[in-house]
């Protein structure tokens, strides 16, 4: 370097020199400026301008470090970035090449939102507590936002698809910028005032830090703290707050969920109602097949099967019963066979006829009487003699 | 009748069909009704007869209603 005044140098030469001393020696840089001429390219860097009232210098911020940019930059936003400077020597042009983008004064505003938070925190406005039941099934739902925001459709399309008949009253409000808070603060007071409704939605769509600013405002923690209607808090997307969510009966994480807890208790009837209906149907059926059950016991082919085994076993009593009659029959029949044979035998042993048999005759005469007397044998006279084996006739001589 | 009457007599309807000492004619007259009271509910919850207004003008003490377009 010394002797750089007595040296000839090549452009290219000498913008190596200066590329070494800029890049070496300003580096780690905090710079607060203004976004201009922003150029995002297709390949995912950022190109753009950073300035203040006087000056300007370009500035980029590649692919690598825009991803951890939680917002995309505006024409006009004030930004604070980190990184060096980069000399780019085809067209001897330096530029600030970025490493870390943040909104200007973001950590103040977090500063001041933190101590406005424990301010009311020691004033009891956050407690427990204090908060106030959602009603389960509001009749009418106040919604306190902007009335040409996405926020306003979310949640009408959510409540009408949840809970038709719930009636939304929408107090329009501004949500961001001058006045915004007041605008805010005095819907509250006004749906209170006035009782317009019984349950309020207080809240707006997504933004950035500063967007989301009135909802943090002194003005609405008050009229939320002091609002008689159950207040329900839906400010931006689920990852962004506002003091608006610590104040508030209920905090919802984005104007959708707030629609969805306050439709909750009619949606949950909604179930109820068709679980009772499934229920009744399910319960008469049963009874149904019950009483059925019990009439087809009473069904003719299973009574006449019934009675046919009370007929069956009723004839096999007669059958057998038969059967014991008739053999009482023949053994009664063959007792009095026994009986008579021994009469006949009586009888035959008192016979005339077995007095025969031993040499003996019966003497009859003409007219068949009995002859015991010779005075009834007059000579001439005939007889008949009867023996066992059969009868003679006699004339009588003498 | 509220809501709150109606899904309690259902839910009533729905224990009495349960239990074995009612009659199957009495059954069947709890479930007409429990039915009739279920579809009422249905169509009540799922009717859209909502009102979508809008609060116009910017005095807190008094609020004109309009219908939202």
């Amino acid at each position: 370097m010394d002797n750089l005044l007595a040296t000839e140098l090549s452009v290219s030469e000498l913008t190596s020199l200066i590329k070494q001393t800029l890049e070496q020696g300003f580096y780690g840089l905090k710079v607060t400026g203004e976004i201009s001429n922003f150029r995002p390219s297709s390949s995912g860097h950022w190109f753009f301008t950073l300035k203040d009232a006087s000056c300007s210098i370009s500035a980029v911020m590649f692919k690598g470090s825009t991803w951890k940019v939680d917002f995309t930059p505006q024409e006009g936003d004030k930004v604070t970035v980190t990184g060096g400077l980069d000399v780019y020597g085809a067209r001897g042009t330096y530029q600030l090449k970025c490493d870390t983008m943040e909104k200007s004064g973001f950590g103040q505003i977090l500063a001041m939102l933190e101590m406005r938070k424990r301010h009311y925190a020691s004033l009891g406005y956050f407690d427990e507590k204090s908060k106030k039941a959602i009603p389960k099934r509001p009749l009418r739902v106040g919604v306190v936002t902007s009335p040409t925001g996405a926020a306003l459709q979310d949640i009408l399309n959510i409540l009408e698809r949840r809970a038709p008949s719930l009636d939304v009253l929408v107090l329009p409000a501004t949500v961001q910028g001058e006045g915004a808070a007041s605008s805010i603060a005095k819907r509250i007071q006004q749906a209170n005032n006035l009782l317009l409704c019984d349950v309020l939605i207080v809240g707006r769509g997504g933004g950035s830090i500063e967007d989301l600013l009135p909802f943090s405002e002194e003005s609405v923690i008050e009229a939320i703290h002091a609002s008689e209607i159950p207040v329900v808090s839906a400010v931006g997307h689920e990852i962004d707050w506002a003091l608006s969510d610590f104040v508030a009966d209920l905090r919802a994480p984005t104007p959708s969920a707030a629609a969805e807890l306050v439709s909750q208790g009619y949606l949950d009837y909604r179930n109820q109602v068709a679980h009772l209906h499934v229920q009744l149907q399910r319960s008469i059926e049963n009874r149904l097949l019950l009483a059925e059950s019990k009439i087809r016991r009473f069904d003719t082919k299973a009574m006449e099967a019934r009675i046919g085994s009370i007929i069956s076993a009723k004839e096999y009593l007669l059958a057998n019963a038969g059967n014991t009659l008739v053999i009482a029959q023949k053994q009664l029949l063959k007792s009095y066979a026994g009986r008579v044979e021994l009469a006949i035998r009586e009888l035959q042993a008192l016979s005339p006829l077995a007095i025969l048999a031993r040499g003996y005759a019966v003497v009859q005469n003409q007219e068949g009487k009995l002859v015991a007397s010779r005075k009834q044998a007059e000579p001439g006279s005939l007889l008949t003699l009867t023996f066992t084996d059969g009868s003679r006739k006699a004339l009588v001589k003498e | 009748m509220s809501f709150e009457t109606d899904i309690s007599r259902i839910e009533e309807i729905a224990q009495k069909l349960n239990a074995s000492d009612t009659s199957l004619e009495e059954s069947i007259a709890l479930f007409e009704e429990g039915m009739r009271l279920a579809k009422a509910l249905e169509k009540a919850l799922a009717e859209a007869k909502r009102s979508v207004e809008i609060v116009l003008g910017d005095d807190p003490r008094e609020a004109e209603i309009t219908v939202l377009q």
